[in-house]
């Protein structure tokens, strides 16, 4: 029972940054990257063809590249760099059309090649094949399966924090808001000076970054990873958790992620087999699919909305505030020497 | 000062503007008038940035401007509202605003991460600013509401506030009184002579005349994508040629 | 040269899966303004209930149109619990393309809950393949293209010289200007998600045809062949998607002769990147909308 709080926790970590970071691209800018499992992928490949040394097993059955035995942070840091460096080659494409339709077809489109060419070019990952034995982070090779899990909980969470501060950062900045102008009206937006493409550039390549540190994690706690694994379909579904948990939120990215993905793949180990073994995967599909359109229909800020009167958020009411006049002095009455008072603590912060 | 020379913009086999010409005057409100289909807000939104003409030169205040983006064009100092708002609909009302200034010190990723401090006192200043310009247009207690539960005339209100905030030298405003109640259609025209008290210039393309009465200096009628005839309003509404374009597709106006 | 010849067969009868496929995607786009993610799956449902009506005894071809009819009810069904109440609310096209993501999941699973997750078959021989000219088809193949330009054919015939594919191509232009004219676009979408349902089911049936196995998967992995042919073509443009699908269909099997035959989509759409980079309005003329 406590290895599988333990585990459950672990998991929802890892799912955690894979949310901040998708929120990231769509929740805070708009941006609709239906293949943001890719760069989870890529992260988690990298990670572990930086640490293994030389295959064991001889004879081109077990072939990758790079090889390197690199320590666990740098090759956590790698993941998420060449997440990153995939992430500014794929905006690059679209960014002519960075219209939502065109983005989601070319995104969907460009995870199915990455996978195709992965699953087929076996010195590159060991193609279907999958790999494995990826060695342990910190002292993991001599301690226990529980002891193992905390601490990749602990580095994970480390991580998250590292990913939610850069989120929330963003969120309370005037970056953020043009973030935020350029999602709901990218005319506007450039109507006033703003440079939407570098803006939305940026965003990306840092919402890539973090799935690939969550890619990384995730080969560390399991130690093996394989192409079915990131089939293209798990960034559809991905994409549906952010959208149900509150895509403007990031803890509504993260409530989202933790329910539809983790806690119900979780729960389908418990349950008695029904059927075939695809039944249980299938019912949960099913439920997110109807989730998803419900929440779209009748909530579509999410269960948790986005909240960003709180960074604006006014002390006292200021009526009958004289107009005009182009004095910006921190004493026009004491509502606004208290709202500026505020915005300054706020933003200093 | 704004100088079209001479621009062109076809598409399909149409020219929607053939061979126009005119000057904006600095610290003037310059009317933009015609029938339907005159061009007037092909051209508006050529000056924008968001269509290249086919033909002609723009100039602003000396810069060759025809051909730049939308972008590069309110880096000019060219900011317009439209025709139909087009506010931050979910954002709130203060966001809508505070989001127009230009040269934000946080506006770049690794400001808004790492250098704070650089750019806090900024956002104060902004924001004040903000504030007093939602005074000015009376949408004070509004500040908080999403953008888009506003009425009509509060959103014409609205983006006039943040078109300031953006500092403009010209202010492009596409029908500025378009379906508001008079008594807001006049405090629009007010808040505009306003504006230009304060030297930027502005260009208003605009159907009623009562409107343009109390707001223009100057008026520039266009019919089938060139200009017809220049003048001071009413001049321009009894001249012959101004009347048979209207008469042809449209009347010269109306006061409601 | 040969060889190459016989590739370029291969392409057309690949192309005409494709272009089915695309043509029937473009129409409900180029009307309804948002692109449905759950399409694939429709491809696979079509397929699945002809298989169904196939295995419960009726003849291929009649199993076919069953298949066709269901999958038009499916897109009729979407529309109407769907998409046209949010339509109604002038919903962003980024909210409806989430919903034809749930769409997805839900067609896609229920399917497997129906059917299992095993491949299966049709009860109909595929012939062997003949010699005709410098190309090398069986009878199979050739039925797949005579159905496919028959179809695209009609369709052609319909948009531009019916009433209602006038009423169809307005609406696909400007629906609110339609919508003025008198035009009851709420049925035409009606219609739209039906067509578009009958050529997406025949291509599901094609597809399972030529890959041989029908799996709940199928149509899901086959999107972004027919999002490849609907960029080149350009998003919404019918007649661009059957120009896309020919030269995805024949590049995909022209490259199988220079490189691995497993990298074919990879490389098919390696090209639309490109086509993205250079021309990102697709191959088609422009059509001088105003922006």
């Amino acid at each position: 029972m406590l290895f599988f709080i333990l585990d459950l926790l672990t998991l929802g970590a890892i799912n955690a940054i894979m949310a901040v970071g998708l929120n990231l691209q769509y929740g805070q800018a708009g941006i609709l990257n239906f293949t943001y499992y890719t760069f989870i992928a890529i992260g988690a490949y990298i990670a572990a063809v930086t640490t293994l040394g030389k295959p064991t097993l001889t004879g081109g059955v077990y072939q990758y590249i790079l090889q390197w035995r690199l320590p666990w942070p740098l090759a956590l840091l790698l993941a998420g760099v060449v997440a990153a460096l995939l992430g500014l080659v794929v905006v690059l494409v679209v960014i002519r059309r960075l219209r939502s339709d065109y983005l989601a077809i070319v995104t969907v489109s460009i995870g199915f090649i990455i996978w195709n060419v992965i699953t087929n070019y076996i010195p590159l990952f060991n193609g279907s094949n999958g790999l494995f034995s990826v060695p342990y982070i910190l002292n993991g090779a001599t301690v226990s399966t529980t002891q193992y899990t905390v601490e990749v909980m602990v580095v994970s969470l480390v991580v998250l924090a590292g990913c939610i501060w850069v989120a929330r950062a963003i969120f309370r900045s005037p970056y953020g808001r043009v973030l935020r102008a350029i999602r709901e009206d990218d005319v506007v937006a450039a109507s006033f000076g703003k440079s939407t493409t570098a803006s939305r550039v940026w965003v990306f390549v840092i919402g890539c970054f973090m799935g690939g540190l969550a890619g990384a994690m995730l080969v560390f706690y399991i130690s093996a990873w394989n192409p079915a694994g990131f089939l293209p379909q798990e960034s559809f579904i991905l994409m549906a958790a952010i959208v149900i948990g509150g895509p403007g939120n990031y803890w509504g990215a993260v409530l989202g992620t933790f329910v539809f993905i983790e806690f119900l793949s979780e729960i389908e180990r418990y349950l008695p087999n029904v059927g075939n073994g695809a039944v249980v995967g299938a019912g949960r599909a099913i439920l997110i699919g109807i989730f998803l359109i419900a929440v779209v229909r009748y909530r579509p800020e999410g269960l948790i909305p986005e909240r960003w009167l709180r960074w604006y958020k006014v002390k006292g009411p200021q009526p009958g505030e004289p107009p005009g006049g182009e004095q910006l002095t921190p004493g026009g009455g004491s509502g606004r020497r208290r709202f500026l008072g505020w915005a300054t603590s706020r933003v200093k912060g | 000062m704004l100088e079209v020379d001479d621009i062109e913009f076809a598409y399909g086999g149409s020219k929607a503007v053939d061979g126009c010409s005119f000057v904006v005057a600095d610290g003037q409100v310059t009317g933009l008038i015609g029938p339907n289909g005159a061009g007037k807000s092909t051209l508006l939104e050529i000056i924008a940035g968001g269509l290249a003409p086919s033909r002609g030169r723009l100039v602003f205040n000396g810069v060759e401007i025809q051909g730049m983006s939308r972008a590069q064009v309110a880096q000019q100092g060219i900011i317009r509202t439209f025709q139909t708002t087009r506010e931050l609909t979910r954002l709130p009302v203060l966001e809508n605003v505070v989001f127009a200034a230009p040269n934000q010190m946080g506006e770049n990723v690794l400001a808004s991460l790492f250098w704070r401090r650089r750019w806090a006192s900024q956002e104060a200043q902004l924001r004040a600013r903000a504030e007093e310009l939602l005074a000015w247009v009376g949408l004070t207690r509004l500040r908080e509401e999403p953008a888009g539960t506003l009425s009509g005339g509060q959103r014409r209100l609205l983006e006039i506030a943040r078109a300031l905030m953006a500092e403009p030298k010209l202010l492009l405003l596409d029908e500025p009184s378009a379906g508001v109640y008079p008594a807001v259609r006049h405090l629009i025209a007010q808040r505009i002579r306003e504006v230009v008290g304060r030297g930027i210039t502005v260009l208003v393309v605009a159907h009623n005349m009562a409107f343009l009465s109390e707001v223009a200096d100057d008026v520039v009628v266009m019919a089938e994508g060139r200009v017809l005839r220049r003048g001071p309003l009413e001049e321009v509404r009894a001249d012959q040629a101004v009347v048979a374009a209207y008469l042809g597709g449209g009347h010269v106006g109306g006061t409601s | 040269m040969n060889l190459f010849a016989e590739a370029v067969g291969f392409g057309l009868v690949t192309a005409a899966v494709i272009a089915l496929a695309a043509v029937g995607l473009s129409l409900q786009v180029s009307v309804t303004n948002f692109v449905n993610f759950a399409y694939g799956d429709f491809m696979t449902f079509g397929a699945y209930v002809a298989y169904a009506a196939n295995a419960a005894g009726l003849n291929f071809f009649p199993a076919v149109l069953v298949g066709a009819a269901g999958t038009g009810l499916l897109g009729v069904g979407a529309n109407l619990i769907v998409f046209r109440p949010l339509m109604r609310r002038k919903s962003r096209t980024l909210v409806l393309l989430i919903c034809t993501v749930g769409l997805s999941f839900i067609v896609q699973n229920v399917i497997v809950l129906i059917w299992g997750t095993n491949s299966v078959h049709y009860t109909v021989t595929i012939g062997n393949a003949l010699h005709i000219g410098p190309f090398l088809f069986t009878p199979g193949d050739l039925i797949l293209i005579g159905v496919a330009f028959g179809l695209l054919a009609l369709l052609h015939l319909f948009l531009q010289y019916t009433r209602f594919g006038t009423a169809l191509r307005a609406t696909s232009n400007n629906s609110d200007l339609a919508q003025a004219c008198g035009i009851d676009t709420g049925r035409v979408i009606n219609w739209t998600w039906a067509i578009s349902g009958i050529f997406c089911a025949v291509a599901g049936v094609g597809l399972a045809l030529e890959t041989n196995t029908l799996r709940p998967a199928l149509g899901f992995n086959e999107l972004f062949v027919v999002f490849g042919a609907i960029i080149l073509g350009g998003i919404g443009r019918i007649y661009g998607a059957m120009l896309g699908a020919l030269i995805i269909g024949i590049l995909t099997e022209v490259s199988g002769m220079f490189a691995d035959p497993a990298y074919k989509g990879a490389i098919a759409f390696a090209v639309v990147v490109l086509v993205l980079l250079i021309r990102p309005q697709g191959l088609l003329p422009s059509r001088g909308r105003s922006a």
